[in-house]
Order: structure tokens, then C-alpha cells, then sequence
């Protein structure tokens, strides 16, 4: 029998043309779909298709899809869709347990109810589902506060293409039993296991949150105060530099914590900005001013999305390497800078910012349409400990059946 | 190993690091048998290397010999991690103990394993900054060790244990070859995130010998309060109340009557001898928030019956309070000859049942046990008081060790909070992962170190794994795995 056959005897639903359509990657269609309804269905689910032998793309809301090389294959597409449930939600331990499918926007409201949150801020969470965020270690801009997902999983249940369900971490705040897998899954696109299940730690909401709007003629003194706020004892919440209108660069700082000291913060910042011969802007914040920053890395149709990573005293000397066609949004307190650039000069760019990031900085295409993905180096050349990578990899998917080709160095 | 095995590899060691930080005498060896915790084995030979250099030629030379590696350098561990129970070689990172770099532009340090915990957050101290992580050991534990451990300290309850402090690693694999994982940037380098399995592996999967570390700002201002409770479980239930408000403090500790008793007799913190459970509790914050929340923190204390609530008012008093606090396992000694030290964790609000299932199993078994722990987080530290001179208490410390982490597991918590399994719980690790679960993390450690010749003997379970098996759905002949990834090609044909 030939793969597609196989594929399509996968116990799954049948897959309409439109459905088709919809679940893409890079060009490339399913032959079939599977909604397993839980971790143990998943495992079933990817022993068949491990069996069969029939290679698998994990879909959640499928906001990241662009992320990564090209599949080398792709046969089945995997999605958590039905598997959304709220499993364990404890206010009072600051602690919940999801099913992966669950979209992140609808657990912030469960948490809401209680006065609580997750802090991370990944684009579209509408769409975007907690297993996705886990798997394509998808951050926003409050990152340099908060830090990033790996800093708020403390569970997870990895549905594996051995049949079995295996889990590490648990759902306690405080806990080093067993190797930290969850890192291992964070960021790994998917690569290694399915992610199923996922405990996060919590928090509960600040008290107050003020923005600042401020003005510079040039991005570098703008990063200058976004840089001094970060040695601020009470960081902000989120700082970014943005290329703005007429010329000129902005500096957004939204502000968290009690409402006293946000105010002082406020104060604060707002000398920080005159020191730095900025201008305070006047006008409050659109109502959906932060949403737009939280989704900006999504592109145009003609646009490839870099984000670059330096040491944080490095973001202005990458901004430097920025052409001037291109658009940015920097986050000064983390060194994220993300770069919106035209595709048709995105080779050039993406050496050139390469370059600029330097040996202990990296550039990885976010997003890129597919006729270009093939003429960019998507990872960058392969990290120190490559090797290690692909033996886990061999380890833990040995017939190389999940998101194949899609990963760092063809993994 | 036999001596003329150990001979010949120790002359290869010590052409390498020289003959002085090369031995293998009787005497030496002993004093390398044992860490904090009760469990001793001898290694065969003892290294102080110099350089990550030196640390990867002797793990090389080990490789090739197929003998045990256990790195070691402040031996705090309270779980025997650093007991070398296969014998072989102990690295010791005595000589490697110098902060690298401090790097304030960028929020960074570059440190060496064998740099003490405190010392570096003294270094910083005058530019304003220091590294979190704080385990009460912190004057003797080692950052190598806390990478090893993922330790933690009363700090962590809101900034987060050691693996949230680490960006990356300089590690030498179980064959020699030294790699630099994640590095200066934030924790979200191109690939797996290595550093983040490698932290907390125990020492399972290579030699760490460079380590890259966040630091912060120091907080402005630092309120500590001490609380007064009649029993631990009116304190408990303040803690839930706390956390209730939307306060977040920076650690909430506690004490119970019985370690108030020995810490008192030690250091004179300033503990009431005749309260039930002591809280101790800090706020970080700017000048403008500290003082308010102190005082919506003393409220609530007093609201939620405490009977006396006392606030540091200066340095030197919150510093008394918390010597009090940090010396409490060595205070102990005031109260028995032995001790043995327990590192469950429970959900906070299973706090309550948990110790009241604790002092049921004292009451039963006549063994006192004191319980000074990080209340905020639900990390229980039990200690169990005994003599190890009277026949069988031992033992019995023991059977009452696994009781009380079977009912952490139990509760939905954890063998382990910040100590690690090391030697001591491997047993009781099957209280929280299954067998298959075990089996992934074993996979995943035979990757880094095929042989498990890196600090064999600690956190798997003594006796073999024995996974599930998977039924064959019908129809699906068995298959040869392939090497689909190393060629990089296509498995289907």
C-alpha cells in the first residue's frame, strides 16, 4: 500500500478540498487529518502514523505555521482542535493544567475571572492555542519582564510517536524530579512529540498599568531609555521602539505593578525620555494600541519576518544594520528586535543582519513566502551542540515522521 | 577499579593537570566519600582541574577507560548527588572559582562552577545588581552545583529558580568534546533548548564548566516582617490569605515551634520560644510601595491570627531575622545528634493536611520532626530527629522519609523541591513519573552519555525500567527503525 493510501485509512475524517486548502504548509496538502480527543488518543493516533509510515504536521490555531523550512513531506495533518479542555485550575496555587488544543485568549479569560493571568503575550491568542505557543516558543514583547514560556510551564504531557504518553514536570511551582523535558518541547516545533498537556504557573494581575508614548528624532537614544528602564528595579512590563511617522522613532513603556510606584516608574521614565531629548507624547494610547504591537511580526504578502536577538546593549548596533526600507519593531529589554522587511531583497538582508547580530546573536526567519524559503538559510548556520540535537531527535522520533525538514540543520 | 587500572589512568590524569591535582591515596579519597547528605562511597581517584580545558581531557580519558564521573564542588547535597557511588573519578572544581566576567551593559555574569553562590551576588552588590537564587547553603553551595540541582532558595517564590537565571552553558560531553550551549542572549537560542534539559540533570549528562547568569537589580527597598501564630495550621491558612490579596512577596518562610526552639538556642534571631509556627515573610520594592505593602502584609498577618507581628526596622534586624532562618538545619544540632532532611513539595493549599498528616506520622513513630520551609512555594523541609549510634533508627528515618514524600506525591506535589533525587529518592521518583515517563527522560540522558558513566547511580530508580507496552494495531507489520534524520533524507520509498 502507498503512503497515501495508508494515510488516508488513518482513523481521522475524511478532508474536504477547501479543508485541504486550509491546513497548507509551504504549498504542500495533507492527505488526511486527525483530531485525536486526547493525549492518549494522540499517541495512538501517531503510532499509526509512525507504522503507516506517514509524516505528520502538529497543527494548533495555526498562527506559526510560516515558522520553519519547508516540510520534506507531509501527509497527515495532526491537529488538537478538540482537544480544548480546562483539566485543573486551582486559583488559589496559582496553578492550571490545559489541554493543548485550548485557545490561549480562552484560558487568559478563565484566569481573568479570577483575577489572575498568564503573562506572556504571543501574537493573534484569539487563534493561537496553548500546545502552538508551547511548541513554536512563541513570545511577545512583555518578554523582557516576564521572560518567555519556558519560564512559566512547569508540566507537560508529550503524546510520542512510540505509542506512549509520557510526562515530566508536574504541578507544583517548585520541583526538580526527573530531567526538565518541558524545555526540551518548548521551541522544538513539534520535532520530538506532540505536545498534549500543559501546566503553567501563574500569576495574579497587577494592580495598575500605565503607557507611555514618547518620540525621538532617532531610533538610538529611543533604546537608550528603553535599555536604562530595563536596569530599573521595576522594569517595565514592555518597552518598544518602533520606526513611526514623519521620520521619527517611538518608544511605547507600558508600566506594571502597585499604583504607586507605577506612577513613580511613570515619573521616571518620562525624565529618562527628556534626558534623552525625546518627547513625551501627549495622547493616551489607542485602545488597541498594545494588541497591534503584540501582533505585529505578522506579515504582508511580500514581506519576510526576521527576528534578530542580541545582547541587549547590541540592539542598536543591529538597528544600525536595519535597511531603510525595512520596518522594526525593537524590544529594547530583551534584545528582540523584529523586522518587517520587502521580500525580494530578503537574502541580502538577512546576511547583512547576520552579520550585524554577530557570534553571540542570531537571526532566525520568522515568516517568508515559500518561494523564497528555499534560497534562505531559515535557522542560520547550525548552534554549538547541533549534533545532540539530532541525536535527540533520533531518539525520541526515530523514523523521523514529526514536521520533518522543518526544523534547525533539516531535523 | 583495580590499582593498576586506577594507576595508569591517574598517571594519564595527571599529565594533563599535573601531578599535585591528580590523587588517588587512601586518606584523600576519604574526604571526598561523602556530601551533606547521610550516604558516603570512595572514589577511585580525585581531580582538581584547573581549566574547561583540563575538565574535557580528563572526561575524554575517562571515556576511553569507561570509568564513572562525578563532579563535585561545594558536596552541600542533601540528596547525595555528589556521593560517587560507582566509584571512578571525582571532579572537583575547587581551583575553577573565578567570576569570569560581569557584564552590567548587558545584565549578564560568566562564571566558572566552582563560584560560590554568595560571592557572586557580593561582587555585584556595589554596582547594584546580584544573582538571585538563593539557597540558604549559599555561603558554601557552588553555582556549578545550583545548575546541577536547579536549586532554589526562599528568593525564588517570585523571581524563579535557577534554571530561569541561566541563559547558557559550557558543558564537557561524556566524550571529551566541550560545547557552548545558549550563551549571552535570552533563554531562546536557535535549536533545543539544551541548557534548559542540562540544568537540573544532576550531572547525569556532562561536566559543566562555564556558566552564563542573568542578574538584577537590587530591590530598593527590602520589608521583613516576622509573624506570630499559635500552630502552623492558622499559618498556613495566613499564607493562602496573602497570596489572596494580590501581594506578591519576595519569600514567605516557615518555622515550626520545635525548630523555633533550636533556632533560638543557636542564633538568637529574635523567634518567640513559646509560638506555635513563625512566618517569615519579605517584600521587595521602591521606596514609594515597601512600606505599604509591610504594612498591608502585617494586616493580613494580624487579620488571619497572628498574635504578634514584628517588622524589621533596619538592616541589621532583618538580617537577624533571616540568620535565623538560613542557619536552621545546622541549628538542629542543638536539638539532636542527627537530623535527616526532607525536600517534599504540595500544592500550597494542600499545606495545612500535609502537616497535619506530618505530625500524625511524628506522633505515631515517636520520632520528633521540625518543619522550617518555603511556605510561599508549598516546599515542605521536614526534619526528622534521630540518632544514627541507636540501632535502627536509621532505618526508620528512612521508612518515615518515603511515607511523608509518598503523601507529597500524593497530594499533587513532588519528591523534590529544590534538592534534586541525587541517590537518595531514586526510589521514590516512581511516586510522581511512571515507568514510561522514566523512560523517555533515560532515552533522552543515553543521548548525551550512552555509557551513563556521567554521575551513575542517581536520579533513575535503582531497578530496571519496565515501560508499557504498546499493542500492535492490526494490519502494521513491525518496522526497523531508520536513521531518517542523520541521513537527512526521506525514510519513504
Amino acid at each position: 500500500m502507498g503512503v497515501k493510501a495508508r494515510a488516508q485509512a488513518l482513523p481521522g475524517h475524511e478532508i474536504g478540498v477547501d479543508e485541504q486548502r486550509g491546513l497548507s504548509v509551504d504549498g504542500l496538502l495533507p492527505s488526511t487529518v486527525m483530531r485525536p480527543e486526547d493525549a492518549e488518543d494522540a499517541a495512538r493516533g501517531l503510532r499509526l502514523c509512525d507504522l503507516t509510515p506517514a509524516a505528520v504536521v502538529v497543527w494548533g490555531g495555526g498562527t506559526q505555521m510560516r515558522l520553519g523550512a519547508p516540510p520534506r513531506r507531509y501527509d497527515v495533518a495532526f491537529s488538537t482542535e478538540r482537544m480544548t479542555r480546562l483539566l485543573e485550575y486551582e486559583p488559589a496555587d496559582l496553578t492550571c493544567r490545559v489541554e493543548a488544543g485550548m485557545r490561549l485568549h480562552d484560558l487568559q479569560a478563565t484566569l481573568r475571572e479570577q483575577g489572575q493571568r498568564l503573562p506572556l503575550d504571543p501574537p493573534h491568542p484569539e487563534q493561537a492555542t496553548v500546545g502552538g505557543m508551547v511548541a513554536a516558543n512563541t513570545n511577545g514583547p512583555s518578554r523582557g519582564r516576564y521572560g518567555t514560556v519556558r519560564d512559566w510551564v512547569i508540566g507537560i504531557a508529550v503524546a510520542y510517536t512510540s505509542g506512549k504518553v509520557a510526562r515530566a514536570g508536574g504541578k507544583v511551582v517548585k520541583n526538580v524530579a526527573g530531567y526538565d523535558l518541558m524545555k526540551l518541547h518548548i521551541g522544538a516545533l513539534g520535532t520530538l512529540g506532540v505536545v498534549a498537556e500543559v501546566n503553567f504557573k501563574v500569576q495574579v494581575r497587577p494592580e495598575m498599568e500605565a503607557t507611555l508614548l514618547a518620540h525621538f528624532e532617532a531610533p538610538a537614544p529611543a533604546l537608550e531609555v528603553g535599555l536604562k528602564l530595563a536596569h530599573q528595579y521595576l522594569a517595565p512590563a514592555t518597552a518598544i521602539v518602533q520606526d513611526g511617522a514623519g521620520g521619527r522613532w517611538d518608544l511605547a513603556v507600558k508600566l506594571e505593578g502597585y499604583a504607586r510606584e507605577v506612577q513613580a516608574a511613570k515619573d521616571q521614565a518620562v525624565r529618562f525620555v527628556r534626558d534623552a531629548g525625546g518627547a513625551v507624547g501627549d495622547a493616551e494610547p489607542s485602545p488597541g494600541f498594545w494588541d497591534v504591537a503584540r501582533d505585529w511580526s505578522t506579515p504582508a504578502d511580500d514581506e519576510v519576518v526576521l527576528r534578530a536577538i542580541v545582547p541587549l546593549a547590541a540592539s542598536p548596533l543591529l538597528m544600525a544594520a536595519v535597511p531603510p526600507d525595512a520596518r522594526v519593531l525593537a524590544q529594547p529589554a530583551s534584545g528582540v528586535v523584529d523586522i518587517r522587511a520587502p521580500a525580494p531583497a530578503a537574502t541580502a538582508t538577512l546576511s547583512h543582519l547576520r552579520a550585524a547580530a554577530g557570534a553571540e546573536g542570531q537571526v532566525v526567519v520568522v515568516a517568508a513566502p515559500v518561494a523564497l524559503k528555499e534560497g534562505l538559510n531559515i535557522w542560520g548556520p547550525p548552534p554549538p551542540g547541533f549534533p545532540i540535537m539530532r541525536a535527540l531527535k533520533q531518539a525520541l522520533d526515530p523514523n523521523g515522521i514529526l514536521n520533518p525538514g522543518r526544523f534547525v540543520g533539516g531535523i | 577499579m583495580d590499582a593498576a587500572d586506577r594507576d595508569r589512568l591517574l598517571a594519564q590524569i595527571r599529565g594533563v593537570v599535573g601531578e599535585r591535582y591528580a590523587f588517588a591515596d587512601a586518606y584523600e579519597m576519604r574526604l571526598y566519600q561523602y556530601d551533606a547528605s547521610p550516604e558516603t562511597a570512595l572514589p577511585d581517584i580525585v581531580v582538581i582541574p584547573g581549566t574547561a580545558k583540563e575538565v574535557a581531557q580528563v572526561v575524554k580519558l575517562c571515556a576511553q577507560s569507561g570509568v564513572p564521573i562525578t563532579a563535585r564542588s561545594g558536596a552541600s547535597s542533601l540528596a547525595g548527588g555528589t556521593v560517587p557511588v560507582e566509584g571512578g573519578v571525582v571532579i572537583t572544581f575547587a581551583r575553577m572559582d573565578r567570576i569570569l566576567e560581569i557584564d552590567v551593559d548587558n545584565l549578564r555574569a560568566v562564571v566558572q562552577p566552582g563560584v560560590v553562590n554568595l560571592a557572586l551576588s557580593q561582587a555585584l552588590k556595589p554596582q547594584g545588581y546580584y544573582y538571585v537564587p538563593d539557597p540558604s547553603s549559599q555561603g558554601a553551595c557552588t553555582i556549578g552545583g545550583n545548575v546541577a540541582t536547579n536549586a532554589g532558595g526562599p528568593h525564588t517564590l517570585l523571581y524563579g529558580v535557577t534554571v530561569n537565571h541561566v541563559t547558557g552553558l559550557e558543558v564537557a560531553l561524556a566524550n571529551g568534546e566541550l560545547v557552548q550551549v545558549g550563551g549571552r542572549i535570552t533563554a531562546e537560542a536557535i535549536g533545543y533548548d539544551l541548557t534548559g534539559v542540562l540544568v537540573g540533570s544532576e550531572g547525569t549528562m556532562g561536566v559543566v564548566t562555564r556558566i552564563w547568569v542573568k542578574i538584577q537589580p537590587l530591590p530598593p527597598v527590602q520589608k521583613t516582617l516576622m509573624a506570630v501564630y499559635p500552630d502552623v495550621a492558622t499559618a498556613s491558612n495566613a499564607v493562602s490569605a496573602i497570596v489572596r490579596t494580590g501581594i506578591l512577596p519576595a519569600a514567605i518562610e516557615m518555622m515550626d515551634k520545635l525548630s523555633i526552639q533550636a533556632i533560638e538556642a543557636a542564633s538568637h534571631a529574635g523567634y518567640p520560644l513559646d509560638a506555635g509556627a513563625v512566618l517569615l515573610l519579605e517584600v521587595d520594592g521602591t521606596p514609594e510601595v515597601a512600606e505599604d505593602l509591610g504594612e498591608r502584609m502585617a494586616r493580613v498577618c494580624r487579620e488571619n491570627g497572628a498574635s504578634e507581628v514584628r517588622v524589621a526596622r533596619n538592616e541589621a534586624e532583618r538580617q537577624a531575622l533571616w540568620k535565623g532562618r538560613k542557619g536552621a538545619f545546622s541549628a538542629m544540632g542543638r536539638l539532636s545528634p542527627d537530623f535527616y532532611v526532607m525536600d517534599g513539595v504540595v500544592p500550597r493549599t494542600r499545606l495545612p493536611e500535609t502537616l497535619a498528616k506530618i505530625d500524625a506520622i511524628s506522633e505515631r513513630t515517636g520520632f520528633k520532626i521540625c518543619n522550617v520551609f518555603h511556605a510561599g512555594d508549598g516546599n515542605l523541609h521536614p526534619l526528622v530527629l534521630f540518632d544514627a549510634f541507636k540501632p535502627g533508627q536509621y532505618e526508620a528515618v528512612l521508612r518515615i522519609g518515603d511515607e511523608i514524600l509518598k503523601l507529597c506525591a500524593d497530594a499533587g506535589g513532588s519528591v523534590t523541591g529544590e534538592h534534586g533525587i541525587g541517590l537518595e529518592k531514586r526510589e521514590n521518583i516512581r511516586y510522581v513519573f511512571s515507568d514510561d515517563d522514566l523512560e523517555v527522560m533515560d532515552r533522552v540522558r543515553r543521548v548525551f552519555d550512552p555509557q551513563r558513566r556521567m554521575n551513575p547511580g542517581k536520579v533513575f530508580p535503582g531497578k530496571g525500567l519496565e515501560p508499557s507496552e504498546v499493542p500492535m494495531p492490526p494490519g502494521y507489520p513491525r518496522r526497523q527503525p531508520h536513521a531518517a534524520v542523520a541521513a537527512g533524507e526521506d525514510v519513504w520509498v
